[in-house]
């Protein structure tokens, strides 16, 4: 069973470490800029969404890219990028669902998650479990939007409360 | 070039000119002071004279980061705030987590100096080496989360860090606070007034750029490594778990959780306030700072009672502390809300809490009455009266207009012997701990650099009782003394080496959990890290970081006895040292701070009558230009 990275979105404290340690290991320092995760945070709600690469029913990346310098492997589902064969037209950043394929405007080049060749350092610092990497049919993979969801739900509830009872 | 770590730049915000100015960081201030509380010192000492209103244009804030800021150490992502203190008129400083600092690492600058004053309200906006002072008319009258998200909105970016202030710092509330990232707040001293003062509404910062350390492998290995000493941690779990509410159990169990304005040490109504009743009840999300792997922060939601609905991050222990035993008050909900309102209006919980009880127990005493509270009749336990006083103090309402001077000032404006009920050392309110029944809190409160302070020095070793640390640290021969905490013996030795490697930790700057109860990192791990991340032999040696963190403490002092502060002023209020701890297990114990005092400045090198440096100790630290 091919492993992917799975998601726990209970579990992120929304730290960023491992934004810091996948620049850290793919781009020699520490820039979270050019992580190829994104931690999206929602402070005022205390929400923090962990956007990593896959896995993805469809790989639009791939589907998109003119040059076919995007290719999905057809047993691990994971989308690999070929620097040789890309023209930077960026299409695959903007049709990325997770928003984690960038381009590096320094160095001229797309950049993207590749699991770190089958050990993701984010899954290794990872001080939650919030991002684990395994086959993917054995972990449970949680709702993206359940905990939000629940969140909204429970605000609204007792807004209305409130409004019923005049108590504001 | 600078060293690695730092980003080699300190940026100037001249509001007066409308004007950014950048200058290089003088490469000799890294092996002398590090970064952070230690870079701020040195500036502050240096362009803040004497007598300079601390809400004037001639006043300073500085915002300043350490060589780790933006790396995988953990525990990180701190920064600290340092300007002549409003709410005090001495040094004042105030450190925060979240992600501010970090980021403005990643724009490239190591400091941030904002001085003058802006003849508009303005937004100082760092966009990497976008510099701009943005017209802040739109957003002057804000809440803090209200300005967080609208800036966050029109700069059409979600990862724009801010650092903002509400109606409390606009209204030149003398314990005005910074907040940063919704709820982490800056929140001692009164940082938010000079922000105020100054017309800046928001710092708003977003960089791009990355953090480069001398030996990437070598420091990255250690910063992993470090990160897995912390997760496996027990206390550390524990404090993951709980976060900070695991001491009202611990307060109570010793009799130093401070009840009714900190007249007693134990509180009837405890369970209420302590980690256990409140997770299950009211948290849904833990959270952490930028690189830390504890998480302590806790997000929670009150589901019904009169502030249902309220979600909010917080409070620590210091707030359960300040609106729940020093109240009276028994219930979380009430702490979360009044939490709430403070980060909301941007005000210093432990200050507002503290100023609260001190006017409740001079009505309590007959000092006040309901001719000076516009009214209201105030006493212990009631929740209602502590949010709609908050609401005062943060619009400058009526009885609250008072409170917002902070107990001082609020003593002399009232008059009639209320002095005696205003807990604070050199005008910054008491924190959560209690002399009387842990000795070196004592000391550290009458010593602190910034007044009744208890992140700078306090020593948990003692306290708690954990024997082999203490044994490592201070030697065999000191014990059972220094671990007893009702003797004053010693207690100047483990105050004084505590607080130097606390200021190593403000220099670096990484967070007071790492080096606490009983310290995950201390001054050897220090050192062995930071010639990795600086590429600087010297800051490798133990010896040669107790001189920077002695030096960092000699310039502190310098500049208060500028402002006319000696031994004369490191006292602590009477109740510490006249009234006898009236119940619980510390029955009967006091403070007999003198002989603690002689030690405390003969260990500094500090002279005994003034307490104040003497020329050899400013000569062995090279300070001869202070």
């Amino acid at each position: 069973m091919p492993s992917q990275l799975i998601i726990d979105y209970t579990k992120c404290t929304g730290c960023r470490m491992c934004e810091l340690a996948c620049s850290a290991k793919n781009e020699g320092l520490f820039q979270p800029s050019k992580a190829r995760l994104k931690i999206v945070k929602y402070d005022d709600l205390g929400i923090d969404i962990p956007n990593v690469c896959g896995p993805c029913e469809e790989a639009p990346c791939v589907e998109i890219c003119p040059v076919y310098a995007m290719r999905r492997d057809p047993i691990t589902k994971m989308t690999y990028h070929d620097h040789d064969k890309c023209i930077l037209c960026k299409s695959c950043v903007g049709v990325c669902v997770n928003g984690i394929i960038q381009l590096d405007t320094e160095k001229m080049r797309i950049i993207k998650c590749d699991h770190c060749g089958g050990d993701p350092e984010c899954a290794r610092v990872c001080p939650t479990g919030a991002i684990q990497y395994g086959p993917s049919a054995t972990l449970t993979t949680i709702d993206k939007h359940s905990k939000m969801e629940t969140y909204l739900k429970e605000i609204k509830r007792t807004a209305e409360i409130q409004e019923s009872s005049g108590d504001i | 070039m600078a060293s690695g770590g730092y980003t080699g730049k300190i940026l100037r915000v001249q509001l007066s000119d409308d004007d950014f100015k950048i200058e290089k960081l003088p490469r000799e201030w890294i092996g002398e002071y590090i970064g952070g509380d230690g870079f701020a010192a040195k500036i502050l000492y240096d362009e803040v004279p004497a007598k300079t209103d601390p809400l004037g244009d001639a006043n300073k804030l500085i915002i300043a980061t350490g060589p780790i800021t933006g790396t995988l150490w953990p525990t990180s992502g701190r920064t600290v705030f340092v300007s002549k203190a409003p709410l005090t008129g001495i040094w004042g400083e105030s450190h925060v987590g979240g992600f501010l600092g970090p980021e403005l690492k990643y724009a490239g600058f190591d400091v941030l100096v904002v001085e003058g004053k802006s003849d508009k309200p303005v937004i100082i906006s760092i966009n990497d080496s976008n510099l701009e002072l943005v017209d802040a008319k739109e957003f002057w009258g804000m809440q803090t989360h209200e300005v967080t998200n609208a800036l966050q909105r029109k700069f059409n970016d979600p990862d724009v860090q801010v650092g903002a202030i509400g109606p409390a710092g606009e209204n030149g509330i003398r314990y005005a606070s910074v907040i940063v990232n919704h709820a982490r707040a800056a929140g001692r001293t009164g940082m938010g007034a000079v922000l105020g003062s100054k017309n800046v509404k928001a710092i708003a910062i977003r960089g791009r750029g990355g953090v480069s350390v001398a030996d990437h492998e070598g420091f990255t290995e250690f910063a992993k490594e470090a990160h897995m000493r912390i997760r496996n941690d027990p206390v550390a779990k524990e404090m993951g778990k709980w976060g900070t509410w695991m001491l009202t159990a611990v307060k109570q169990q010793i009799g130093e959780l401070p009840t009714y304005n900190h007249r007693t040490g134990v509180f009837s109504g405890w369970e209420k306030l302590s980690g256990e009743y409140i997770r299950p009840r009211f948290t849904i999300a833990d959270r952490a700072c930028f690189g830390c792997s504890l998480g302590c922060k806790k997000m929670n939601y009150v589901r019904d009672g009169p502030y249902a609905g309220t979600l909010e991050e917080g409070p620590e222990y210091e707030g359960l502390m300040a609106f729940g035993s020093a109240l009276g008050i028994d219930d979380f909900a009430t702490t979360l809300k009044a939490n709430q309102i403070c980060n909301k209006y941007g005000m210093d919980i432990i200050s507002a809490g503290a100023t609260i009880g001190f006017a409740i127990e001079a009505f309590e005493n007959g000092l006040i009455d309901e001719k000076a509270t516009s009214g209201l009749l105030l006493k212990w336990g009631d929740s209602a009266l502590i949010i709609k006083l908050l609401q005062m103090i943060g619009d400058r309402d009526a009885f609250g207009d008072i409170l917002a001077q902070g107990s001082r000032k609020a003593a002399e404006i009232l008059g009639n012997n209320t002095e005696q009920y205003a807990i604070h050392v050199k005008g910054l309110e008491v924190s959560g701990q209690d002399g009387r029944t842990h000795r070196s809190i004592g000391l550290s409160h009458a010593t602190g650099s910034r007044g009744a302070d208890h992140l700078r020095s306090l020593v948990v070793v003692d306290q708690l009782g954990f024997e082999e640390v203490a044994i490592e640290r201070w030697g065999q021969d000191k014990l059972p003394e220094i671990l007893d905490p009702y003797t004053e013996k010693y207690k100047a030795a483990a105050v004084v080496e505590t607080e130097n490697a606390y200021c190593i930790r403000d220099a670096l700057i990484v967070c007071w959990y790492s080096t606490s109860h009983p310290p995950i990192f201390w001054m050897n791990d220090f050192a062995k890290m930071l010639p990795l991340a600086t590429g600087e032999a010297s800051l490798g040696n133990t010896d040669n970081l107790t001189l920077i963190a002695e030096r960092q403490m000699a310039i502190k002092r310098l500049f208060n006895a500028r402002e006319g502060i000696s031994r004369k002023d490191d006292t602590l209020p009477k109740r510490f040292t006249h009234d006898p701890m009236p119940e619980g297990p510390g029955k009967g114990q006091l403070v007999n701070l003198e002989p603690m005092l002689d030690d405390y400045y003969r260990l500094r090198g500090w002279d005994k009558e003034t307490g104040l440096p003497t020329k050899e100790t400013i000569k062995r630290l090279s300070l001869e230009w202070a």
